[in-house]
């Protein structure tokens, strides 16, 4: 097994954003999961960091929860992207697209910047 | 916005736990099912399932505790938790808290009450917007005579304003009774002549009908009067038809115009203005200092600036009208401040000494949670082993000592309603309505906010130096010797010098409580020279226009003495000028004395003026010392004549030769007649606050005679019996004449000291509340100490120690922390008689008999405080002390 890296807050926000996005409303564990399959397994979520950061989307008002059944029967709670959630997720893509170009750029070999 | 919206969503989940509790622990447990249900299709076992999920996802209580961190305000959670820790703990100890709590509020209390008297008094004496900017300005020549006599003349006023650029604008006022007539009976109203733009001065206007325009300053057009609030509601029942109607004064017709809001009450307490129209002489005049004035600065204009143009403008005035001017300076004072230059000591060493209960007081609570604490050194250690931060520790206490001042504090306003009150109420109003701001004693926002920012205060201190104070120890220390003996170093010292602080407070507030009450004793007969009993006293001013004549007012004075005379059981009568103890300086004056030359003007001898009729003396009892007194013989045609008082001869002539000496008032170059002295009396006080019995001269007023007297009547007893008898008198000699003041010279008396009594009350409490507090402070702190040194003493006697060297170890430390705080307290308590001795005008000096007292009293209340904790040492039995070890 591999060593597997703890994601750091604010990526994890955009992270969940993102999954709630491309799936649908989705419980705790159908995001967690989401995010370790798209990141390979490279990233590892657990309760601690996973929930915390729901709720802290929740009381922003990105995202709302609601009591569900899962497909196996299962009760679950689910969330689901608000409309302040997606311009948030907008704003946030954007900006880590900035900044990842910028960082890109400066570890691109052999470029000069003028 | 989002940081509010998620701010209101943890603020709600500070409700409700339970629930949310529980749906986090299902969402988490639905988690981990799914978890195991994808391990177990991959193949696993189920136990091994399991195993995986949880490896996984982690603790599941450290999850729960961060979910729930996030879903509330953890800050405000614990405060809530604190509280409800606090709340618990003081009602476990029911004992600490009512002591404590009741220490603390009689701290605050203190300083309540006597802050609403100083915000009221001082700082708010006056409701006018800008008071600030508010001043009065007089002339004199150098000698500021009091409250009573500041006075300017009409033209110098005039040039003031025109001539300074300082004023917004510049009211003058002469005040004076009038009487009214109504439904054929005659009434004295304290009325006062003002400028038309008296009221804008003060920023009042009329609460009803309008202010006094130009054209009612001019003579003729005077005819109209505003009258006061409580004077509408008094005599016309508060009938809004008062306005446009007609009033009788004086024999004249006046138009009520306006109604003035309540609670208006200036320069005095006013039942009606009317406009002071002058005519051209009067304006022009220059030589009488005639008119009171109050004047509004511009915006932005100190009084350091104001006082040197008015300078500037007097400096000028002295060169061009040298004959009224010369020597004439112009005075200027704020008015918030001029009727406080002489009780502002006052208030300040009450409010000192209710600052140094509260510091009493929180000397003896901070012995009391240091004793608390002591007691709890075993649970903080074992919060501290299990992990609480310092910081956590420390908001447990601060929030437990808050909790303490806050009830104490709450305590301590509730009381203040009911003190404030008390306090009020305890001087006859006939003396408050002199005061201005005395109604507005009372518990406002201003003294509640006080209040509450040294209930703050006392709070965060005592919490801060309980966390300062636990934190020295270590926990293990602690844990280890089972909390016996720790501490015994560092919070001893504390404790003791706590001890020796509270000594100390007390020894001063015991000082200060001991010379207001002797200053309160010496006041009673601070009246000496003259007999009060049975004397009735009343005012008498006679009507504007008429007794126009000099003779006519002396024809009228003598009908009175002989009609008032004539009454049964009227033993002798008198008018004078002033009364002892009217609360009113005697007219000063300056005097030559015939054949001395006077160099400068400031070395003119004065005195004080009175002006009488000859039973004065006798009425008064006034004993004759040389000479004679003068006799109704003298009178406007005869050589004038004058008796002089002791002092008065004491300090202007040798032993002896003053009998036949002539004087005559006034510089050098007066006009006025050589008067030649008769006879010497013995010395009259004449206000409280006069530091010694002022030089006098006496004339009688036959040869000088003056509209406004006093009338004095000896009777052979109940003198109060006699009030109608004297408006019979008056009624039958002219029926337009009112009385004012009447009553007897010792209820006078009794009134005219009621502040210092007040104070010498306040001042004894004080006092007793800081005996109580240091000696229950002297023996918390042995007792404390003698119970932690039970196993010490044991083996003291177990080796040997006789009862009497234990009982001689605590009795000593008691004497030796009492000893060192009467060494700290002593100067300081010099320094507070030094500082009262000028605040009360001298009437106590320092005293060191009652220094040494008050020491000697607290050292046996320091003694005895000890001597029951010496005796429980005394009998520890070291057998029993030793098993402890």
């Amino acid at each position: 097994m591999g060593e597997k890296k703890d994601v750091w807050q604010g990526t994890l926000a955009l992270m969940v954003l993102k999954t709630l996005h491309t799936l649908g409303p989705l419980h705790g564990y159908g995001i967690a999961r989401r995010i370790e399959q798209t990141s390979g397994d490279l990233l590892a979520v657990n309760y601690g960091t996973l929930y915390p950061a729901l709720l802290k989307l929740e009381q922003e008002g990105y995202i709302s929860s609601e009591w569900g059944v899962s497909d196996n029967n299962r009760k679950a709670k689910y969330y689901k992207l608000t409309r302040a959630g997606k311009k948030q997720l907008e704003r946030e893509a954007r900006e880590w697209e900035q900044t990842t170009a910028i960082v890109a750029r400066f570890l691109a070999p052999g470029e000069e910047v003028s | 916005m989002r940081v509010l919206r998620a701010l209101l969503w943890r603020f709600s989940g500070l409700f409700r736990k339970e629930g949310r509790d529980r749906e986090f622990a299902d969402e988490m447990e639905s988690h981990l099912q799914m978890h195991i249900e994808d391990n177990r299709r991959c193949g696993m076992s189920a136990a091994e399932a399991r195993r995986q999920a949880l490896i996984k996802l982690g603790g599941v209580e450290p999850t729960k505790e961060i979910y729930r961190e996030r879903r509330g305000l953890p800050l405000l959670e614990t405060l809530l938790q604190d509280l409800r820790y606090a709340a618990r703990a003081l009602l476990k100890n029911p004992g600490f808290t009512i002591v404590a709590v009741l220490t603390l509020a009689l701290g605050i209390g203190a300083n309540t009450a006597i802050f609403s008297m100083v915000n009221a008094l001082l700082l708010h004496p006056y409701n006018f917007p800008d008071l600030d900017r508010l001043v009065r300005v007089w002339e004199n020549r150098g000698i500021d005579e009091g409250v009573d006599a500041r006075f300017i003349a009409p033209q110098d006023a005039a040039d003031l304003i025109s001539a300074s650029a300082v004023f917004d604008a510049l009211a003058t006022y002469r005040c004076g009774d009038f009487n009214l007539n109504a439904e054929g009976s005659v009434q004295a109203v304290l009325g006062c002549r003002v400028s038309a733009n008296f009221f804008d001065v003060l920023g009042v206007r009329p609460a009803l009908g309008r202010g006094f325009s130009s054209e009612e300053e001019q003579l003729g057009g005077d005819q109209v009067a505003i009258v006061s609030y409580g004077f509408w509601q008094r005599r016309f029942g508060g009938d809004a038809a008062l306005l446009g109607k007609i009033i009788q004064m004086n024999g004249k017709k006046y138009t009520v115009v306006g109604i003035m809001p309540r609670g208006f009450d200036y320069p005095v307490p006013m039942e009606l203005w009317a406009p002071l129209a002058l005519n051209p002489l009067e304006k022009m005049d220059r030589a009488r200092l005639s008119l009171e004035s109050l004047g509004r600065l511009k915006p932005g204009i100190s009084i350091a600036q104001a006082r040197s143009a008015i300078d500037s403008v007097a400096r000028r005035l002295q060169q061009e009208y040298p004959a009224t001017n010369a020597n004439r300076q112009t005075e200027v004072l704020q008015l918030r401040r001029e009727l406080y230059l002489y009780t502002l000591p006052l208030f300040l060493l009450l409010q000192a000494a209710a600052v140094f209960v509260l510091l009493l007081a929180c000397a003896n609570l901070a012995n009391l949670l240091f004793a608390r604490i002591f007691g709890r050194q075993k649970e903080i250690a074992v919060r501290t082993a299990l992990g609480a931060g310092r910081w956590r520790l420390a908001r447990l206490f601060v929030t437990e000592t808050v909790l303490l001042a806050v009830i104490a504090g709450s305590v301590a306003i509730a009381l203040s309603f009911w003190s404030v009150t008390v306090l009020r109420t305890s001087i006859s109003a006939s003396w408050t309505m002199w005061v201005p701001g005395w109604d507005g004693i009372q518990v406002d926002r201003t003294v509640v906010g006080f209040t509450v920012l040294l209930i703050t205060a006392v709070g965060l201190l005592f919490g801060l130096a309980t966390v300062l104070h636990s934190s020295q120890e270590q926990p293990y220390t602690t844990l280890k010797e089972a909390g016996r003996s720790a501490m015994l170093g560092t919070t001893g010292r504390v404790r003791s010098a706590l001890v020796v602080a509270q000594v100390m407070f007390a020894l001063v507030l015991l000082v200060c409580a001991g010379l207001t009450t002797q200053a309160f004793l010496r006041l009673v007969d601070v009246y000496s020279g003259f007999q009060a009993a049975n004397v009735l006293r009343t005012e008498i001013r006679l009507p504007e226009k008429s007794y126009l004549q000099n003779s006519q007012v002396a024809t009228f004075y003598e009908r009175v003495l002989g009609g008032s005379s004539a009454l049964p059981g009227v033993t002798a009568a008198a008018v004078a000028t002033n009364s002892p103890a009217s609360n009113v300086d005697n007219q000063t004056t300056f005097f030559t004395i015939k054949g001395r030359a006077t160099v400068k003007v400031t070395e003119t001898p004065s005195a004080d003026l009175q002006i009488s009729s000859p039973d004065y003396f006798s009425v008064l009892r006034i004993p004759l010392i040389a000479g004679q007194v003068y006799s109704y013989a003298d009178i406007a045609d005869t050589a004038r004549v004058a008796v002089i008082s002791r002092s008065m001869a004491a300090r202007y002539f040798s032993e002896g030769d003053e009998l036949g000496q002539q004087i005559k008032l006034g510089a050098a170059d007066s006009k006025e007649p050589w008067v030649t002295i008769v006879g010497v009396v013995e010395d009259v006080r004449q206000n409280w606050w006069n530091p010694t019995s002022r030089p006098t001269i006496y004339e009688p007023f036959l040869q000088a005679p003056q509209r406004s007297m006093v009338l004095l009547m000896r009777v052979a007893s109940n003198p109060a019996g006699y009030v109608s008898g004297v408006r019979d008198v008056f009624r039958g000699i002219d029926d337009q004449i009112a009385l004012t003041g009447i009553g007897t010279l010792e209820r006078e008396i009794t009134d005219s000291i009621a502040i210092i009594r007040v104070m010498g009350v306040l001042m004894a409490l004080f006092g007793c509340v800081a005996l109580a507090l240091s000696s229950v402070g002297v023996y918390g702190v042995l007792a404390e100490s003698v119970a932690r040194r039970i196993p010490e003493i044991g083996v003291r006697m177990a080796l040997g120690a006789e009862p009497g060297d234990v009982m001689k170890l605590v009795l000593g430390r008691s004497l030796k922390l009492t000893g060192i705080g009467l060494a700290i307290g002593i100067p300081i308590a010099l320094a507070v008689n030094r500082a009262m001795s000028s605040a009360i005008f001298g009437i106590v000096s320092i005293n060191l008999v009652l220094l040494a007292g008050c020491t000697l009293l607290l050292l046996v209340v320091a003694f005895a405080a000890a001597y029951i904790p010496a005796r429980r040492a005394m009998r520890v039995d070291p057998i029993i002390a030793l098993r402890y070890e």
